[in-house]
């Protein structure tokens, strides 16, 4: 019996991870997502102490391995929409706090929601969404790094092609504009929503003490998020700006 | 001839898992670890999960967490009733077909009506 070592162990989890994700988007019920998910790593986990590789397990297309396992689950596509729950939780949540904020910040009565803003927000949804899916790459490319070297480039790839087409965005392009008693509203339907979602994933416990305490968990991890994307949002806004400024300056 | 090994065992794998579960309460990687044992050695080992699920969500089985020394809880899998009444029929549906296709295989001749039987070509030199 092998003892694994760090690359095999992120790769196991990474390929769990991504059959998780996928299972969660099919519609299959989170209680069974979480069973087949631990099997499987389990599996997985065996299997390498026995010197097997991941391919032996799921094959050469975990993606079909994934998705014939969801066939038999009778999987519902309305239950993968409620992933969309946390997701419109976030971005309403991020949008009322820097709503609050930002008018204060630059002594405004009003806020502006601009391109950048909403195309960061859309950017780390999907982004969140959909990038343990690219967990599937992990029986071809068993390392982390390789696996991110390899998403990054299709993104820059993407950027250029698009820039080299001729697309000019205007990233300060205000969106939306709105004063504060439409801010006040959102955060009220915000923290409506919160409730709802964190009450969602509490009610998966069985125990009524393991209840509170995933409630608790859900709120606090669903407020520490908000202030670090609102901060990460801020600094990257100026951090974006002034090179661009600079880029403009310099050419 | 791996390929057609798999064929073979596609067909087959939901009454081994069954007759596997049946001998005793198992887990995954145990139940291809005793399939690999018998002989049968499967190409892909996760395409055991689908067909439990299928037989589970059937009546033929339970699923059932056992907390484990090493790590995260394991599922286990036992026979319920209903399973072991569709192992017994697919026992002796196999019992049938194997016997068929072995009589087939090693050319064992069989009695057949005279009037319904094909005419032999004559194949002595002329």
């Amino acid at each position: 019996m092998l003892i694994l070592n760090q690359p095999t162990r992120s790769q196991i989890s990474d390929l769990s991870e991504a059959c998780g994700r996928y299972w969660e988007l099919r519609g299959i019920a989170q209680e069974h997502t979480n069973e087949m998910q631990l099997e499987l790593e389990h599996h997985l986990f065996q299997a390498a102490m026995d010197g097997k590789s991941p391919e032996t397990v799921v094959g050469l297309n975990p993606a079909a391995f994934a998705e014939a396992w969801a066939r038999e689950m009778h999987p519902q596509a309305l239950r993968g929409g409620a992933l969309l729950l946390p997701g419109l939780v976030y971005a309403l949540s991020v949008i009322c706090t820097t709503a609050l904020v930002e008018p204060l910040l630059a002594h405004t009565s009003f806020f502006t929601l601009t391109l950048f803003t909403a195309f960061m927000l859309g950017g780390w949804g999907v982004a969140a969404l959909l990038l343990p899916l690219a967990g599937f790459l992990a029986v071809r490319m068993r390392t982390r790094t390789k696996r991110s070297m390899l998403l990054t480039t299709v993104f820059v790839l993407g950027a250029l092609v698009a820039r080299l087409a001729g697309m000019r965005v205007n990233w300060s392009m205000t969106l939306l504009s709105w004063n504060w008693p439409l801010t006040f509203l959102l955060a009220v339907l915000a923290v409506g929503l919160a409730s709802l979602e964190c009450w969602r994933q509490a009610s998966h416990e069985r125990a009524s003490s393991s209840r509170w305490g995933k409630l608790w968990r859900s709120v606090l991890t669903l407020a520490g998020n908000v202030v670090l994307f609102d901060l990460f949002l801020g600094v990257s806004s100026v951090i974006v700006f002034n090179v661009c400024a600079l880029a403009c300056r310099a050419l | 001839m791996e390929a057609r090994l798999t064929q073979l065992l596609k067909g087959t794998l939901d009454m081994c898992l069954l007759a596997t579960i049946a001998q005793r309460p198992c887990y995954g990687y145990e139940m291809v670890q005793r399939l690999a044992q018998q002989g049968l050695a499967l190409v892909s080992e996760g395409s055991i999960y689908p067909l439990l699920s299928r037989l589970q969500q059937r009546g033929y089985l339970e699923g059932y967490l056992v907390p484990s020394t090493d790590g995260p809880p394991r599922k286990y899998y036992r026979l319920l009733p209903k399973g072991a009444e569709q192992l017994a029929e697919w026992q002796a549906e196999w019992g049938c077909f194997a016997q068929a296709v072995s009589q087939i295989v090693k050319g064992v001749p069989v009695d057949v009506d005279p009037q319904s039987a094909h005419p032999q070509p004559d194949l002595r030199p002329q």
